[in-house]
């Protein structure tokens, strides 16, 4: 018989409470800190004593007390046949992108997979292991087993992905399956060194920890970022993509930039050891899908292309229902400078519902209508108290943004939106079927400025804050860029504009279809789930999502600077160690539910005896 | 991203009160006069957005100052042509200019039950008073700032804290956000007993971005709840300085009790301590030693450590301390 959680011995202290509360006067003072682990340290004192006199209830208390601390020390009885204990092993591999890098006898990955062969031939017949595979996310690739064949299967099965490493989690996975099996191993093999996993290293200590990989000979592309003015044609749009040499040596590249099927530039770079270069790439011939790549033989290939999408850019084409005649010049001003353009106002009390159909959008200024207008997207600016629509809480003054959603498509390219000061506004109060986008403040409280969501089909956004003229003045700039790059959103088509995101990185899909998937790996690089969607890419690449003719694009691409700074100090591996030793608990038989069940029967018996006591 | 009301971190009404009191201490414009000319030095942690830290080793095609030159391609800026090389070495080469980054100085504010007791300390006071002048030197200099309350549950009210994995922690840019910075510390309601590790480990997840972590805490924790902590912040690339804000009751618990029934406000656990000689002297003995465990631990991780006497002269600390620390420099 024995214990299997002596620390649990440090609960007796609950014994001296029960006595306490018998001994000591109830009117002593209580003396409120911030923590008593530095007084545990210090002798506790008999404060003031008073003659104890036991009854019947104390003894069944520190009967209680005593069965519960019982049970928490988790006592066993050894078990006479108990069986023979092997050595299990857990393998965790790490299949993020960097795993991809070449080395002199394969990749990365490839090395790994060879040592984590190595290690489970050396397995003794009938022991267990486990596979876990750790990108973004851990991932148990083979619960524990003791076939070989089955092991070895799924290790041949295991390809790296394009996404970022996070090992940590993979590591506590390992962590928490060692203490759950006394005497596992634990195995990693990674590029990663140790001091980068985020982990203590007493509990690095744990694993047999075998760093591969030397070379940093890799250029990536560590961003592309597609500038392009609301209702401006493609030719408009800007490409800056951000290329970096990792490597401690100069390394001459070619960037070449496509778009469709048109080859659009071609750069011919020398980067410097460790160097940045920004090229900037003006005037596309025309929207699409943009692909940069660099054509250079390094190490690592994933991060040497990065798509995009250049939106074939529409013209403003607006029906602007308001009774100001300032605002209506201000969008007829905008309106001849953006070429193409259509704003047609109409004032409240000449709207009608059917005038707005074919517009790709509507403005309503002040004003609400009592049903959505039909198949077209509204933004709804300074909605009066009292609306369906746009629910307002209250009038505010003196608002100032604070916060908002850089991700949001609506807000796209916009910065510095904590310039936006607007004198009267209406604070909004989110729909379900909306998302505050914007934040302002005032004196005492936040709230939302603009919301933004689908509704019935259609895209719809509330803007508390009026337009008041001079709206194209250079003090306005900042919410006339809020209300034009909300109103491109509003204008764009569903399905249109493409999902940018970044691989290993959950993000939220707009709606439309999410199946069937083609791209990279057959389509199984990216996985669409949940209402609302959430996408996530392992490979990097262009994914159509969506029938023929309905389909929409998601652009994945690794932007991780980490993850490409492929160089190491050197290979590293650290002697082979056994997990922290967590007593077998198949070889014995607890009995501390006995004890649970017994304070249980003492409980009860404790509250009859309390209630049967005479009154005093 | 998910946005939650804002107004989570802000007290509403204008029922007065300490928070109106501490508020007021904060913008003290003869306290606020004492971070001018002071700045942050950042060693990592840069992000990719423009800023005005200047980053050398990353040139760019356009800024103020000149770093390097680079062949000329087409497409480049031909302002930034060298004219002069032009003429004398029949050369195309263009200008590079040192990167300029903007920099998010995280204020970090621990405010878990401990920082509100013993309650005379003024540990609350004390470290909102430095999160505020860590504020105001980083918006005085053009550094970002993103204040944090971590800690556990929400406030009964539901204000007064940003839990820690709220998006609405907002960002301050500019010097005029100054009286919201204060607004946001003087409504903190230390509550909850939520560990300082699993709280910057939800923190960083959500913040990918590295940058200039500011921790401030009590630290009365084990030390490998600090290391938990550090290691969350590490593993993001932030530049990491831990802050310790210490009661002087702590520091001698003769000025608070004599002898009495401790309780732990976050634990709720008690200990009857009387204060003898022999009893003071075994505390302070376990009290140097947890201090030197958490000047060992910032040590061995490559963090700065500077500890601060609630009371104690908060100008002072940086322009002593942290300066020799290498956090605050003049500008």
């Amino acid at each position: 018989m024995g214990i299997l959680n002596p620390a649990g011995a440090l609960s007796l202290v609950a014994i001296a409470v029960l006595l306490a509360l018998y001994l000591f006067d109830r009117r002593r003072r209580a003396v409120p800190l911030g923590t008593l682990f530095l007084w545990q340290h210090v002798p506790a004192a008999v404060l003031q004593r008073r003659r104890f006199r036991p009854d019947a209830l104390f003894f069944l208390q520190l009967a209680l007390l005593l069965a519960l601390i019982a049970g928490y020390l988790r006592p066993y009885l050894e078990d006479a046949a108990a069986p023979a204990a092997g050595a299990p092993l857990v393998v965790v591999l790490d299949v993020s992108a960097s795993m991809q890098a070449r080395e002199a006898g394969g990749t990365r990955f490839e090395l790994a997979r060879r040592r984590a062969r190595a290690l489970l031939d050396e397995l003794a017949s009938g022991d267990d292991a486990m596979l876990v595979a750790a990108a973004e996310r851990p991932h148990v690739a083979q619960r524990w087993t003791s076939d070989r064949a089955l092991l070895r299967a799924r290790l041949e099965a295991l390809e790296p992905l394009d996404t970022p490493t996070r090992l940590a989690p993979a590591l506590e996975l390992a962590l928490g399956e060692a203490r759950a099996r006394p005497g596992t191993r634990l195995a990693v093999l990674t590029d990663l060194p140790p001091e980068e996993t985020g982990m203590a290293p007493d509990e690095l200590a744990a694993f047999h920890y075998i760093q591969l990989g030397a070379t940093d000979d890799n250029l990536a592309i560590t961003a592309l970022t597609i500038d392009q003015p609301p209702f401006q044609t493609a030719r408009e749009a800007a490409v800056t993509a951000i290329v970096r040499n990792f490597a401690s040596t100069s390394r001459p590249a070619t960037l070449e930039a496509w778009v469709g099927t048109d080859r659009w530039e071609r750069r011919e770079l020398v980067l410097g050891p460790r160097a940045t270069e920004h090229v900037l790439l003006a005037h596309p011939p025309h929207g699409g899908e943009l692909v940069v790549s660099l054509l250079v033989d390094d190490a690592l290939a994933v991060d040497d292309r990065a798509v995009g999408w250049i939106a074939p850019g529409e013209p403003l084409d607006l029906l602007l229902v308001s009774d100001s005649r300032e605002l209506a010049d201000a969008f007829g001003a905008l309106a001849s400078a953006l070429a193409g353009s259509r704003v047609e106002v109409v004032s409240r009390d000449r709207y009608r519902a059917e005038g707005v159909t074919g517009r790709r959008a509507a403005l309503f200024d002040g004003f609400v209508p009592a049903e959505l207008p039909p198949a077209v997207n509204a933004l709804y600016v300074a909605p009066p108290a009292g609306n369906t629509i746009c629910p307002t809480t209250r009038a505010v003054d003196g608002a100032a943004v604070i916060d908002w959603e850089p991700d949001h498509p609506a807000l796209h390219g916009l910065q510095a939106l904590d310039a936006i000061e607007v004198a009267h506004t209406n604070a909004l109060e989110a729909p379900d079927w909306a998302t505050p986008i914007v934040l302002a403040a005032a004196r005492h409280a936040a709230f939302p400025l603009l919301v933004a969501g689908e509704r019935d089909g259609r895209r719809i956004a509330c803007l508390g804050a009026e337009l008041a003229a001079p709206l194209t003045s250079s003090d306005k700039l900042p919410l006339l860029m809020l209300t034009l790059g909300t109103l491109r959103w509003l204008a764009e088509p569903f399905g249109g504009a493409a999902l940018a995101v970044e691989t290993g990185i959950p993000a939220l899909a707009a709606r439309g279809p999410t199946a069937p998937v083609q791209g990279p790996g057959g389509g199984t690089g990216l996985h669409l789930a949940g209402d609302p969607a959430v996408v996530v890419a392992d490979r990097a690449g262009t994914y159509r999502v969506g029938p023929p003719g309905g389909e929409r694009l998601v652009l994945a691409n690794l932007f991780d600077e980490r993850e490409s700074d492929i160089g190491r100090r050197a290979a590293a591996e650290s002697a082979p160690t056994v997990a922290p030793r967590v007593p077998d608990a198949r070889a014995r038989r607890e009995i501390g539910w006995w004890m649970y069940l017994a304070a249980t029967a003492l409980l009860a018996t404790e509250w009859l005896v309390w209630a049967r006591r005479p009154a005093s | 991203m998910r946005l939650r009301p804002a107004a989570r971190v802000f007290r509403g009404g204008a029922d007065g009160g300490p928070e109106v009191a501490l508020r007021a201490r904060l913008l003290d414009p003869a306290r606020l006069a004492r971070y001018d000319g002071l700045a942050l030095h950042v060693r990592r942690g840069m992000g990719d957005r423009p800023g005005e830290r200047r980053v050398p080793g990353r040139p760019q095609p356009s800024g103020i100052e000149l770093e390097a030159h680079s062949a000329y391609a087409p497409g480049d800026d031909l302002r930034h042509l060298d004219w002069n090389v032009l003429a004398r070495l029949d050369a195309l080469l263009v200008r590079r200019f040192t990167a300029e980054r903007d920099v998010v100085a995280h204020i970090l504010l621990d405010a878990s039950a401990s920082l509100a007791v013993p309650a005379g300390d003024d540990k609350l006071g004390t470290a909102c008073e430095l999160a505020m002048a860590l504020a105001c030197v980083a918006l005085n200099a053009g550094d970002a700032v993103r204040v944090a309350v971590l800690g556990g549950d929400a406030a009964p009210n539901g204000v007064g804290r940003a839990p820690d994995d709220a998006p609405a922690a907002p960002v301050f840019r500019q010097r005029v956000s100054i009286p919201r910075v204060a607004t946001l510390l003087a409504g903190v309601c230390p509550q909850g007993s939520d560990g300082l590790g699993a709280a910057l480990e939800r923190y960083t997840a959500r913040r990918r971005a590295p940058g200039l972590a500011l921790v401030i805490s009590d630290f009365l924790m084990e030390p490998h709840e600090v290391e938990r902590a550090i290691q969350a912040l590490r593993a993001r690339g932030y530049d990491i300085h831990l802050l310790h804000v210490l009661g002087a009751g702590e520091l001698d618990p003769t000025r608070v009790f004599s002898r009495g029934m401790l309780v732990d406000v976050e634990s709720g656990a008690t200990r009857p301590i009387a204060l003898t000689a022999a009893t003071l002297a075994r505390y302070q003995a376990v009290l140097a030693a947890h201090l030197d465990a958490l000047r060992a631990l910032a040590a061995r991780c490559e963090t700065s450590y500077a500890r601060l006497v609630a009371g104690d002269d908060v100008a002072g600390l940086l322009t002593g301390a942290l300066a020799r620390a290498g956090l605050v420099r003049r500008r």
